[in-house]
């Protein structure tokens, strides 16, 4: 779909589309007319996300029903599921945040399609709540009084109200703050569209931004705000994938004492968060009309951040792969045999060729980079690498038996999803996909300020004899 | 005819740009002029060709030289005087993977920077035409033709504002 | 962000050769008392040599003391260079210019003054050769690639090959000035340094190109030094605490925080030694304040996991570690000036904009990051050693003695003289870079405001 609006690109040689400058006076009637309108391949994106989730609601209840909460196992592929969603959609606001922070011009497109996923946040509360139920209580049922009283947990002397509480109060507060960066984030656009909206979209604008008329003080205010909750989106994300990779995976398996785990499960979630988007803005840009606001340059600049995650990722695996295989105590080589190079072996080497070795040997390559579907198709991989890694770390620690044990003595078998448990993978791909479709129909998909912003601060301009991109920076 | 090299310096960059243009209207080709500074200029500010390279070649095969001697160091070694030590594997790989990629970025760094000195032309033995104010922020037009153009050439310098033109 | 006013060439030539055609008049007194430093440390290590490791106070199990743990320190603050170069200038960072080579040369004293302590800690510096280089045909003996004291050689001597060739191929733009600016046998040696260097369009874009391409190979370089000095405890199951997984990005983070501050108070004191008020700002300063924020607060969450984790387990003598760390004298007091001094006092500070721009507050929080990271690599190992463990068998407590002292001491003495030296003889602010950056500097007009632009390549 071709954009109705005029707009001006620069660049040349092979820098041949890298920006482009929409016209400021454009941008808001374009936006909302995109937002507002339903075209046919919408519907059928939002039809096929539909039906997906309700796979996934029948695998869920047949789960349920007859499996039931009272062990771990039957669970794993659902705590698959839910990580990697959660990795996705809870690191993706935190992008708009980390660049805005470094105050880069190339972000501005991406922003919102990056904080639009805060709902999801609020829908992943939701599905956390069957892991609750299906953990294994820190108190070992049937031995009191001595050292296997309790499993081995972050809650070492299990405070009141551990885990369940603090793990729901985690992921509330978690959603609260993105919610609260998108609100006030999109405050400018949801007030500069209550003219023009109509319907419920005029009622929620209204509510939302009633008190937003744009003075320099509500502009200091909202950028001061948006900086300050960022940075404690920041450190809130951190805390809370600390306390689920080690609550869900690490003690669920005996000794598994891996201090490297938070750090490289956070790594992993900037990889493919990032890669997600790159993915959204590839299909905005090619099939949904904005290819006048999405130039190569947000492909350009988040390339060289991607190949940086991917070896960062990488690096983390090696550590903890190193540091087990040097230890070289039967339980250290049990757990390395479980995790990595036994049961569940296909499933790591394919992680590793698309976490590592396909974005690896994609990205390094600059005309790669510099194109619009070399970084996304890169994303691709990882992102299809993340999910696996969800899916063997999971699958292997809700099933390895005897929670309580203080040590791995034995390597158990790999479980393999049944019917049911692809049901539940599909549908949680297929909520995630439905309520991101719905919410690029409340909000528009491009921060409609902080492209109108750039504007100002970006333009082409000559030096000497040759023509080039000119970049201001206010402060 | 011979050909030599005839060197105008300007004290403005925008001056020596206009003689670049000045010089492609009088039929200089471009592959003729050269522009000396005493600082990079973005690639196209004086209106030059683009200079390719193959750069990107050299660590490549640094790298795949480097990975070769670092598997044989590490294997060699270990199957040369094999004795095991805390329960590990004669040829152990993680070991072996540390030092072959310290190997590997050893090789392609030293490769890269032999292709620099290599791609840049350097060292140059024999001193060209040249002046010193260049590093004082002078631009030099160096222009390396037939002697019969030399007339044309220095023209050209004097329309856009030479401060001096330099002949071997 | 751009402060500083636009210089002509000549200026910029003029203010950053200073310290190479003129010579202060504190310059050479400054150095003949390091000079006077490093003479009585080498006197200090010829005793030591001769008398044997028993002057120290190093003992059974306590093997590892303030040589290793000066030997990580100097190892993280040349973690700075790469990190400001390499990182900043693949992040197109303008304020990165006058940085760079400074932080470079940092990186490159720093590192060879870390190779000397393990060099001298073996009390036989003779014998690393057989250990380290595969060279001893005539008896078959070869190095032992298993143990991550072999690495750290081969990590150590690549990044320092690396970091040696990044600085120099910088440096043939700046002695070709040089060349242009000096006579007689100066003159001769800086022609041939310069090797032939004129500016053409082809030089200048091959040294850009190589400036991207060596900061993206030698970051991976970089960051595997600091992992693989990590390993060398790591890689230990006997001492409990060693073990950990987290050890090497935790390490590298702790490393890029210590020299970056390093870097920092460095550019301080090179400003008010040589002048350079127009080169190294208030600007660049505030920068390194807020990317110093940043990096702390990811070394900080990586202490936690390390100690979190650590106690995860419930072994009991990975506790009595960590006990001894927290709460006995004098362990338990030089932790708590760890943290303070490595995080909270430098940040409290970092967070106002103003205290940022006060070049002594700069200071005071970069020199408390460098205490604080000296302490952290000495809680980490003698701790760690001093308690029963498994396979020991006596145990003991450590007191440094004054031969440990006065070595220790003279490596701060080494690394400023080398500093100094090299500020006699080569740029220390990259001339070109400089210079490129103000002819990229513009302006945009917005409004009645005028903004500070700059013109991108890409």
């Amino acid at each position: 779909m071709a954009s109705s609006v005029e707009h001006q690109t620069g660049g040349h040689g092979h820098h041949a589309g890298m920006w482009v400058f929409p016209r400021k006076e454009n941008i808001a009637p374009d936006v909302a007319g995109k937002t507002f309108s339903m075209p046919s391949g919408y519907k059928l994106a939002l039809g096929i996300a539909f039906i997906l989730a309700v796979l996934g609601v029948v695998g869920f209840f047949i789960r349920a029903t007859s499996d039931g909460f009272g062990s771990p196992g039957p669970w794993g592929y659902y705590a698959g599921i839910f990580s990697f969603v959660f990795m996705v959609t809870g690191a993706a606001p935190l992008v708009a945040c980390a660049f805005r922070f470094t105050k880069s011009h190339w972000r501005r497109p991406l922003s919102r399609v990056s904080e639009l996923f805060a709902i999801m946040g609020v829908v992943n509360i939701f599905l956390f709540i069957p892991l609750l139920l299906a953990m294994p209580s820190i108190k070992n049922p049937e031995v009191q009084g001595t050292d296997l009283e309790v499993r081995r947990t972050l809650w070492f002397e299990v405070p009141i109200g551990a885990p369940y509480t603090w793990d729901i109060l985690c992921f509330v507060g978690l959603a609260l703050c993105s919610m609260a960066i998108l609100w006030l984030s999109a405050v400018p656009d949801m007030a500069q569209a209550r003219a023009t909206a109509t319907g419920f979209r005029r009622s929620l604008y209204n509510g939302l931004s009633g008190w937003w008329y744009g003075t320099k003080r509500q502009w200091n205010h909202q950028k001061a705000g948006l900086a300050l909750l960022g940075a404690f989106y920041f450190m809130l994300l951190i805390f809370v994938q600390f306390i689920f990779i080690t609550e869900f995976a690490m003690s669920m398996v005996p000794f598994w004492k891996d201090s490297v785990l938070p750090p490289m499960y956070t790594v992993m979630s900037f990889q493919s968060a990032l890669s997600m988007i790159l993915i959204v803005m590839f299909i905005m840009r090619r099939w949904g009309g904005y290819e006048g606001y999405i130039g190569k340059a947000p492909f350009w600049s988040a390339s060289k951040i991607l190949l940086g995650l991917t070896l960062l990722w990488t690096y983390h695996l090696f550590a903890f792969f190193v540091t087990y295989w040097y230890g070289r105590l039967e339980v250290e080589q049990n757990i390395l045999k479980y995790v990595f190079v036994q049961p569940y072996l296909i499933v790591f080497l394919a992680n590793m060729l698309f976490s590592f070795l396909v974005p690896f040997a994609l990205l390094i390559w600059n005309p790669l980079r510099r194109s619009a579907w070399g970084p996304p198709l890169a994303g691709l991989a990882a992102l299809v690498g993340a999910f696996l890694f969800n899916m063997r770390t999971f699958a292997a620690a809700f099933n390895t038996g005897n929670h309580y044990e203080f040590s791995l003595s034995h390597v158990p078998a790999a479980v393999w999803p049944d019917i049911w448990d692809i049901f539940i993978i599909l549908g949680g791909l297929g909520i995630a996909a439905l309520v991101y479709l719905l919410s690029a129909k409340l909000l528009p998909l491009i921060s409609i300020w902080e492209v109108k912003e750039g504007t100002l601060y970006q333009k082409m301009g000559t030096l000497m004899k040759g023509e080039y991109l000119v970049l201001a920076k206010p402060e | 005819m011979a050909r030599r090299p005839i060197l105008g310096l300007f004290d403005d960059a925008n001056a020596a740009a206009d003689a670049g243009d000045g010089l492609r209207r009088a039929g200089i080709p471009e592959t003729d002029v050269d522009f000396l500074t005493d600082t990079p200029y973005p690639e196209g500010a004086f209106g030059e060709r683009e200079e390719p390279h193959r750069l990107y070649i050299f660590p490549f095969i640094g790298a795949l030289l480097g990975l070769t001697s670092g598997i044989l160091l590490t294997s060699m070694t270990q199957v040369a005087y094999p004795i095991v030590t805390g329960g590990k594997p004669i040829l152990s790989i993680p070991p072996m993977a540390v030092v072959c990629y310290e190997g590997t970025m050893l090789g392609a760094i030293l490769f890269t920077v032999l292709g620099i000195i290599f791609e840049s032309r350097l060292p140059k033995l024999k001193a060209g035409l040249y002046d010193t104010r260049i590093t004082e922020g002078y631009v030099g037009v160096l222009v390396n033709t037939e002697e019969a153009q030399h007339n044309t050439v220095e023209g050209v310098f004097g329309q856009t504002g030479a401060v001096d033109v330099k002949r071997e | 962000m751009q402060e500083g006013r636009v210089l002509s060439t000549r200026e910029v030539n003029r203010d950053l050769l200073r310290s190479i055609l003129d010579t202060p008049r504190w310059f050479w007194p400054v150095v003949t008392v390091l000079g006077l430093i490093l003479l009585i440390a080498a006197i200090a290590v010829g005793i030591m040599v001769n008398r044997g490791l028993g002057v120290t106070g190093l003992n059974r199990p306590v093997a590892w003391g303030f040589f290793i743990t000066n030997f990580v320190f100097w190892i993280g603050i040349s973690h700075a260079g790469v990190m400001l170069s390499a990182i900043l200038r693949l992040a197109k960072a303008e304020w990165r210019r006058p940085a760079t080579r400074a932080a470079e040369v940092l990186t490159l004293f720093s590192l060879m003054t870390a190779m000397v302590m393990p060099i001298v800690h073996t009390g036989r510096p003779w014998r690393i050769l057989y250990w380290v280089f595969p060279y001893d045909f005539a008896r078959g003996i070869w190095p032992n690639i298993r143990t991550p004291l072999v690495w750290d050689p081969s990590a150590i001597l690549t990044y320092l090959t690396s970091s040696t060739l990044f600085v120099a191929i910088a440096l043939i733009p700046d002695f070709a000035v040089l060349r242009d600016h000096t006579t007689g046998i100066a003159h001769r040696v800086y022609s041939v340094l310069a090797m032939g260097w004129e500016g053409n369009a082809r030089q200048w874009k091959l040294q850009i190109v190589a400036g991207v391409l060596l900061s993206a190979l030698i970051l991976p370089v970089f960051v595997s030094v600091h992992s693989i000095v990590s390993w060398d405890f790591g890689m230990a199951v006997a001492v409990k605490s060693w073990h950990s997984t987290v050890f090497a990005p935790y390490f590298v983070v702790g490393a890029v925080h210590s020299g970056v501050s390093a870097v920092a108070f460095a550019l301080i004191l090179l400003r008010w030694c040589y002048g350079w008020q127009d080169y190294i700002r208030h600007e660049h300063i505030d920068a390194l304040g807020r990317l110093l924020i940043v990096v702390a607060t990811g070394w900080f969450y990586f202490l936690v996991m390390e100690i979190l984790f650590g106690m995860y387990g419930r072994e009991a003598d990975e506790l009595m570690v960590r006990q001894t760390q927290f709460t006995y004298w004098p362990y338990n007091f030089w932790f708590i000036l760890f943290v303070i001094t490595t995080y909270f006092i430098p940040v409290a500070l970092w967070l106002s904009r103003a205290w940022r721009r006060n070049l002594w507050i700069m200071s005071i929080a970069c020199i408390s990051v460098n205490v604080g990271m000296w302490l952290e690599r000495f809680l980490i190992i003698v701790p760690g050693l001093i308690n029963k463990q498994l396979f020991t068998f006596v145990w003991a407590d450590y007191r440094p003695s004054i031969f440990e002292y006065i070595i220790i001491g003279s490596t701060f003495a080494l690394v400023t003289m080398l500093m100094l030296l090299f500020s006699r003889v080569f740029p220390l602010v990259p001339l070109y870079d400089v210079k490129e950056g103000d002819v990229l500097k513009t302006q945009v007009q917005i409004g009645r405001r005028t903004v500070p632009a700059t013109f991108r390549e890409d």
